[in-house]
Order: structure tokens, then sequence, then C-alpha cells
């Protein structure tokens, strides 16, 4: 079970018969890496469309009701999967019994209970404010606007945090970086499904703006990137590299597919003619959602991982890897 | 037939033998029997917990039995683990003290020449729940399950806990595990029913080494010190402790573990981190860059979205 030695001063002290050291989350990946997808794109979407409702509320009005309609898949489907990962899922109220400032998952179920909230008004403004007897539902739903794209932006990156403060050594390797890494995702995916939306709708010049600020957000991600795995390596940190999954999902899924291929797909689009850019727009943009729903599960499955390896665990565990203080 | 203790409100159900032995009844509970067995008064306020002296464990796994029976958990496994003497592999859910079983090798692998004959190379302990200062489990619980007890021992609330798991990644010493059964997390308690009955913990009173010793922590700390002074003059030069305030095993701002170890090798040895860290203190770096990553690109996209014709 001994790992191959990668780069990096690797941990090659005693362990207690190569047993893990650590217990990794039991967390399902799959449905915990959705909701962490989900969770980002829906909070980006709410605070992608507050931006560009204050930058034209006019022009961008069809993104803006785009984007608070996407702000639901956190309320609905991201909730449900939280629920649904629960080991006694009849006691989810449970979570509402305290705050805890200490505990990223307490942070995240007041943060999405707020988002919840506030994304659920912008949309019944939306939908609702035309109808006589609840025009009201309109200047309600403008207010609720604020607070939605806040805590959406908080909905987009604390996950991040939730998983690098535990002792999962991948996790807690690198908390800043996870924390960018993970935001800057979270902001393409929502350009990506903007972007398709417009593309659909035939508006080809509010989907290249959605597109060039995805590709800012890519250049994020992709910095970011290459400082985890910077990090990760000088610990001795392999399993992002070493597991066939890791491999698959966060070099083949979140950097290539997700990072590589559409910041390419999308900088030949910007550069080619408004319409003509529509194909490889759409595709760039599929490839950015694929990519940060691979991010998030490759992270944590690899995360895992470590936890189970000793001699990452033990060798991330070691004096000389203690916050200066 | 029900034997009613004189002096106590409850029926003690007792083994039809031992009534031909009318003097090993004891009159009801004992009130703070932990004064008999280890001189220690059990009291609310007071900060409790286990000086675990490897040096003085013979691996008979007694610790380990005791707790099963008292807590009434289910064996894990049954089987074997093809490693050393140690069959129960390590904590979990249903196992909340594992003794651990390293026999001592050279470095080809084979039994050290330089050891004295006739002298077994075994280092045995007794693994369990630290009962951190900062408790990361606690920390990260998001219904109040896990909390701190009045004898300073952290333990989960069965009838709160929902399962979220988050607590499991959160302890650096990869102790607390959900029972995919009943979907709650578990760990020791520190024989916290006994502790409110004025009882020792069952491991503690059942160690017939006293490897493991139950008491005020101050007073722990105080005594383990004084042990590795006495084993570092016998010669022991190894011998130190795990747990001790800022010390090994306690790093990173866990404060101190109330369980803790007298240790005669590296912990890695025993599988044990030797500087594990706080995970809370991980919360507010990683938000705050989450958030600026947030705002900047806000304000990128507020630029870009803005600045066309
Ligand atoms: S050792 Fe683990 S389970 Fe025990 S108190 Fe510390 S964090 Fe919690």
């Amino acid at each position: 079970m001994r790992d191959a030695p990668g780069p990096g001063p690797d941990y090659d002290g005693p362990t207690y018969y190569d047993r893990p050291s650590l217990k990794p989350a039991p967390f399902n990946t799959t449905v915990v890496g959705g909701y962490i997808f989900l969770a980002g794109l829906a909070g980006t979407a709410q605070m992608l469309a507050a931006l560009a409702h204050r930058a034209r509320p006019r022009g961008f009005r069809r993104v803006a009701r785009t984007g608070h309609a996407l702000s639901l898949l956190a309320p609905t489907l991201g909730a449900s999967l939280l629920i649904y990962d629960l080991h006694t899922p009849q006691r989810f109220a449970n979570m509402l019994r305290i705050f805890r400032r200490t505990s990223p998952m307490s942070i995240g179920t007041w943060v999405l209970m707020a988002f919840s909230g506030s994304s659920i008004a912008t949309v019944a403004g939306d939908w609702l404010g035309r109808v006589p007897g609840l025009r009201w539902l309109r200047p309600v739903g403008r207010a609720a606007e604020l607070p939605a794209a806040v805590s959406g932006a908080a909905l987009g990156t604390y996950t991040a945090a939730l998983l690098s403060a535990t002792s999962t050594p991948l996790w807690a390797a690198a908390p800043r970086a996870l924390a960018v890494r993970f935001g800057a995702s979270s902001v393409a995916s929502a350009c990506a499904a903007l972007s398709l939306a417009e593309r659909q709708a035939d508006n080809h010049r509010t989907a290249r703006d959605l597109d060039t600020i995805a590709l800012a957000a890519l250049g994020v991600e992709l910095a970011a990137s290459l400082a985890c795995r910077r990090r990760w390596r000088a610990l001795g940190l392999h399993a992002a590299e070493d597991t066939p999954a890791g491999a698959v999902l966060m070099h083949g899924g979140a950097d290539l597919v997700g990072t590589a291929v559409p910041m390419t797909l999308h900088a030949a689009a910007l550069a080619a003619p408004p319409a003509a850019s529509r194909r490889g727009s759409a595709l760039g943009s599929l490839a950015i959602l694929a990519g940060s729903l691979c991010l998030r599960i490759g992270v944590l499955e690899t995360g895992d991982a470590t936890a189970l390896r000793p001699r990452e665990s033990l060798g991330f565990a070691q004096p000389k890897n203690l916050p200066r203080r | 037939m029900p034997v009613t203790a004189e002096g106590s409100v409850q029926t003690v159900h007792v083994h039809p033998r031992a009534r031909d032995y009318p003097g090993s009844f004891l009159d009801g509970v004992i009130p703070q029997e932990a004064e008999l067995t280890c001189g220690t008064r059990i009291e609310p306020g007071k900060s409790y917990g286990f000086f675990t002296d490897t040096t003085l464990c013979i691996g008979c796994k007694a610790c380990e039995v005791a707790c099963k029976e008292w807590n009434a958990l289910p064996a894990d496994q049954i089987g074997f683990t093809g490693m050393s003497y140690d069959n129960t592999g390590g904590l979990s859910a249903n196992t909340w003290r594992h003794v651990a079983f390293i026999e001592k090798r050279g470095p080809t692998g084979t039994r050290q020449t330089d050891q004295a004959a006739f002298q077994s190379g075994w280092l045995m302990m007794s693994d369990v729940c630290k009962h951190c200062h900062n408790a990361p489990c606690l920390e990260a619980c998001p219904t109040g399950a896990l909390f701190r007890t009045e004898f300073d021992t952290v333990v989960v609330q069965q009838d709160i806990c929902n399962g979220c798991g988050y607590c499991v990644p959160a302890c650096p010493f990869g102790v607390v595990d959900l029972n995919p059964l009943d979907g709650k997390a578990h760990k020791c308690t520190l024989c916290y029913d006994r502790l409110k009955g004025g009882l020792e913990p069952a491991c503690a009173k059942a160690c017939p080494t006293d490897s493991i010793q139950f008491g005020e922590v101050p007073v722990l700390q105080a005594r383990a010190e004084a042990r590795v002074e006495q084993l570092q003059q016998l010669g022991v030069a190894g011998a130190h402790l795990y747990g001790a305030p800022e010390g090994e095993g306690a790093t990173g701002g866990l404060g101190h573990l109330n369980a803790f170890f007298l240790l005669t090798e590296r912990p890695e040895t025993y599988g044990l981190p030797p500087a594990p860290t706080r995970p809370a203190n991980r919360v507010a770096p990683g938000l705050l860059a989450g958030l600026a990553t947030m705002a900047g690109l806000a304000v990128t996209a507020l630029a870009l979205l803005g600045g066309r014709r």
C-alpha cells in the first residue's frame, strides 16, 4: 500500500502498520461535490444578476432574471443534496439550533438560509410582480437583490473554508488557494450558465460580456490551481496526482476540461465576430460547467485519499509544517 | 427474586448465585466511589482526564473490554488484521479504547540484536479520544450535539446528532466516527454517566497496572512530569509526554489534551500525529480569501458590463 515516492521531501518515518491515522470525511463525494457545485453556481449567478442590473438596468434585464432563476438551484436541488447526505436526515432542522462561528458548516447553513429567502424574493418579484394584487412583490424583490448577492458571494466560496477547517491534509494544506480556486470556479460556472442562456436567446453581445468575465475568472482559477499544486507537492501530498480518481478529476476534469479548454475556446470565440462565435462559446461554457463539478468532486475524493494514507497525514502533521506565529 | 438494597430507591437485580455471598452486596452505589478507586473526588466544574502511561501497559486489553461492557458496544470486526496481536485495528464508532501493539524491530526488520535476551520488544499503548482543550470535533459540530460537559470532557449528545459527519474529518487524531447503522457520531464519553455517579471511568478502573490513570488534569499533569523525570533517570531516554500544554500532540492551537500520554518512541510509531493543528484557525483565512476573490471578480465584472457603449 506504500505510495511511489514523488518529488519533494516525503515522509519516510514510522507509521502504525501503515494503517490510517485519520478518518476520511463520511461524505458521499458525488452528492456533496454536486452541492458545492450548485451552491457556487447559484450563489454567483445571483451576484452577477445584481451586478448586471446595476450596470445597465434595462439592457441586462434578461440576464438578471436568468440569474435570479438560477439561484433557485440552491434552495431546491442543493439543499436536497445536503439533506440527503446526512446520515440522520430527519434531523436536518437540528442545524438551526445554534450558530457556531468556528464551524463553516454552521456558518454555511445560515448563509444558505439567508440566500434562499432573499433569492426566492427576487424570483417572486420577477415572476409575480406583474400580477394584479401582487405588485408589492416587485419592490420586495428589488430590495432582496443586495442581500441575495452578498449571501450568494459567500455561498460561492464558503465551501472551501468548510473543507480547509478539517484535519484532512489536502484540504487543510492550502486554505487560501483553495478558497480562491472555489470562488473563481463558481464565478466561471455562473457566467457559463448565463452565457448559454443568452446565446439561446440570440443575445450574443451579452454572452460575449459574460464569456469575458468567465475568461478572467478562469485565469484566477488557473493561478490558484497552480498554487494549490505547488503547496501539495511541497508537503508530500500526492493523492491528487497518483490516485486514478484524482488524476482524472483534477487534471483531466478540473484543469484541462474546466480551465484550459474553455479558455482557448472562449478566447477564440471572442476574437471571432459575435454570431460566428456561437458554437465555440457554447462548448466552452459546457466545459466550464463540467470542469467546475469535477473540481469539487476531485478535491473531495483526493482529500479523502490523503486522510487514508498515513504517510501523507503523518508527513503533513510535522512540526515544520506548523503555521508560523 | 429482586433484592432491594437498603436505603436506595432502586431495585437491584442480582445473579441467583450472588445471593450465596451476601457480604459482597454493596449498599447501592458508593457515593464518590472514585475516591476509593483512584483518590479522585468527581465534582462538576473541574477538569478531568486520563494520563495513559504506556510504559506500564501490558497489552491485556482490559480497558477495551471494560469500555465495551460498560457502554454496551458491539465488536467491530471478527477476524485477523494480519498485524501483531492487534485485531481491533483502531478507534471507531464502536471501539473507544484501542490497545496498539508494536514490536520494536531494527532497521533490517528483524529483532534488534542490541536488545537484552529474554526481554520483549513490545510497545503497548491504549489509545482513546483525547478530549482536546480546543476540541476540533466540537468546534466543527453544526448542531451543538457535541458539547463540553461540566467535567471539561467532550461528548456527543445522541439525541441531537444528525449524522452530518463533519466532526469526523475535523478530529486531528482520527477518533470520532459515524455508525452507519444508527447514523450518528460516536466516541469515548470519558464515561460521562459514571462521572455523574461519582465513578471512575470503566477503562481506568479496570486497568490492572494503572497505565490508565484517571483524575483532575492538573494533578495528572504534575504526576506525569514526575514520571518522565523518573524514567529519564532510569535511562529511558525517549520518555516524553504527548498532549501536555502546547507540547507535542497539542500544537497548532489545540491547547492541551485532557487525555494525554507518556510515550517512549516518536508518536508516529503509535500512529499519532506529532504536530496536529486546530482546524478552526483556518476558518477566517479561507472565508476571507474566498470573499476577496468574489469581490475582485465582481469589480472586474462590473467594469466589463458597464464599460460597453
Ligand atoms: S481527539 Fe478528536 S474526537 Fe476527541 S475531543 Fe479531540 S477532536 Fe474530538
